[in-house]
């Protein structure tokens, strides 16, 4: 299972974000540049309708892909009470065949994206990822050099954390902790609750950008 | 990756596989110098699609396969012989499955037994039982030529290794014998370099003849 929270910023203030991320973290970015390959179940198959990624990044010297299966979020009065969402997610290395093993058992494209940014992986209280990334769709089938952004000029930012089920309350805090941080830039919160941009972001980018985001917190 | 061959016995018509042709085909290994080298035991499941609708079950492959090897413990492997597909994954795949609720396990079937040692070769010998049952439905040999990792030019040594086994098992006159068949890997996009994605398509090729030789079995004693 995972810990997720996103928000989104506009893409003039990535770069204080960068410099915020950079100062908090205290390791170097990763660029990233994931294809992302949206897979549904034929109506007929399945006891209830699936869906599964197959996502590759292609910034990586051998590219290798990933099946990715999210899966439904903690429910109940306690995990209402969360800022975070927790849900299943379960990865799974694979060889270059995934899709066509896929596309054989009965799974149709539904959509592919590519998201091109960069992400900082880093330990505080969790092992956190801050994903920051312009969400493109693919006009046509996997023409990713022709990806187009989805919302111009804004980027979506993601920070998760793997967690079991005998740890996630302290996975939780850590990730809400983490996220005040980020609070003059940009609003965290579950995914599908949508914030919006934040009023003190261009103040904060402009605050940032003028002291290099040499301030350690 | 060594360059390994995965046999099968045959057994001749109107005989079928039983305890006493696995203890003759181990006690012939040993006569080899065969050294004992501990067990092993690899996992083949058939996988059969969850359908809303059965008159829709023939749009989904029925020779969907997933196989667990002993040198590869993290990882799983899927075939579907019929399309010329195998797939290499970490065994986290079983849990995606399970959890996208198309398809089930209908079956697996144990390839277990004991693993020898013999000079550069590795040999395994097991039976081929269903998980729920102790009831043999087939036996197997892996043959493993531990220098050379190109199917192309382990072949000829294979073979005669294999020719050998032949002759030597030939002596006991058990009814049957073992086969080799080698898979077109080419046409699965495998390359001359031997992997463990290899080892799953040969397994897929060793099932397809299990299956037909328990059917013309049957078929006889009908």
């Amino acid at each position: 299972m995972e810990c997720v929270v996103q928000g989104i910023i506009e893409t003039q203030h990535v770069e204080a974000l960068e410099i915020l991320l950079q100062g908090l973290c205290g390791v170097n970015k990763e660029r990233l540049r994931i294809h992302e390959l949206c897979l549904r179940s034929s109506p007929n198959l399945g006891s209830v309708s699936s869906e599964v990624r197959l996502i590759c990044d292609l910034e990586q010297p051998e590219p290798t892909w990933i099946i990715r299966h999210v899966g439904g979020a903690m429910r109940g009065a306690g995990a209402e009470q969360l800022s975070v969402l927790v849900r299943t997610m379960v990865e799974s290395k694979a060889s270059k065949n995934a899709l066509r093993l896929f596309y054989a058992l009965g799974y149709k494209l539904d959509h592919e994206l590519l998201r091109v940014g960069f992400s900082f992986h880093f330990h505080r209280g969790a092992q956190i990822t801050v994903t920051v990334s312009s969400v493109n769709k693919v006009p046509k089938l996997h023409a990713v050099d022709e990806a187009e952004p989805v919302t111009p000029g804004i980027q979506l930012v993601e920070v998760t954390a793997p967690a079991a089920s005998d740890n996630y309350t302290e996975v939780v805090t850590a990730v809400s902790s983490f996220c005040e941080y980020l609070a003059p830039l940009l609003h965290l919160s579950k995914p599908g609750v949508s914030t919006g941009v934040v009023p003190t972001a261009a103040a904060a980018a402009a605050s940032l950008m003028s002291d290099g985001g040499g301030t350690t917190v | 990756m060594p360059v390994k061959w995965v046999l099968h016995w045959h057994p001749s018509a109107g005989f079928s596989v039983n305890t006493q042709i696995m203890n003759e085909i181990s006690q012939c290994v040993e006569s080899l110098n065969g050294v004992k080298d501990g067990r092993w035991r690899s996992v083949l499941t058939f996988y059969k699609p969850i359908t809303r609708d059965q008159s829709t079950a023939a749009e989904f492959p029925r020779d969907f396969l997933g196989l667990s090897i002993p040198e590869q413990p993290s990882k799983y492997y899927f075939i579907i012989r019929g399309q010329r597909i195998v797939l290499e994954a970490d065994l986290t795949i079983q849990s995606i499955m399970e959890t996208l609720q198309s398809y089930k396990s209908r079956v697996s079937l144990n390839f277990e037994g004991i693993q020898y040692q013999l000079g550069d070769f590795q040999v395994r010998v097991g039976k081929v039982a269903p998980s729920h049952s102790e009831t043999m439905r087939g036996i197997v040999m892996e043959v493993e030529y531990l220098p050379i990792s190109s199917v192309d030019k382990s072949r000829q040594i294979l073979d005669d290794f294999v020719d050998i086994w032949k002759e030597t098992l030939s002596k006991k006159s058990l009814p049957g014998q073992f086969l080799h068949i080698e898979p077109n890997f080419g046409e699965y996009g495998l390359s001359d370099q031997y992997t463990s994605q290899h080892t799953a398509v040969q397994y897929a090729t060793v099932m397809a003849q299990l299956i037909a030789t328990v059917q013309s079995t049957q078929g006889v004693r009908n």
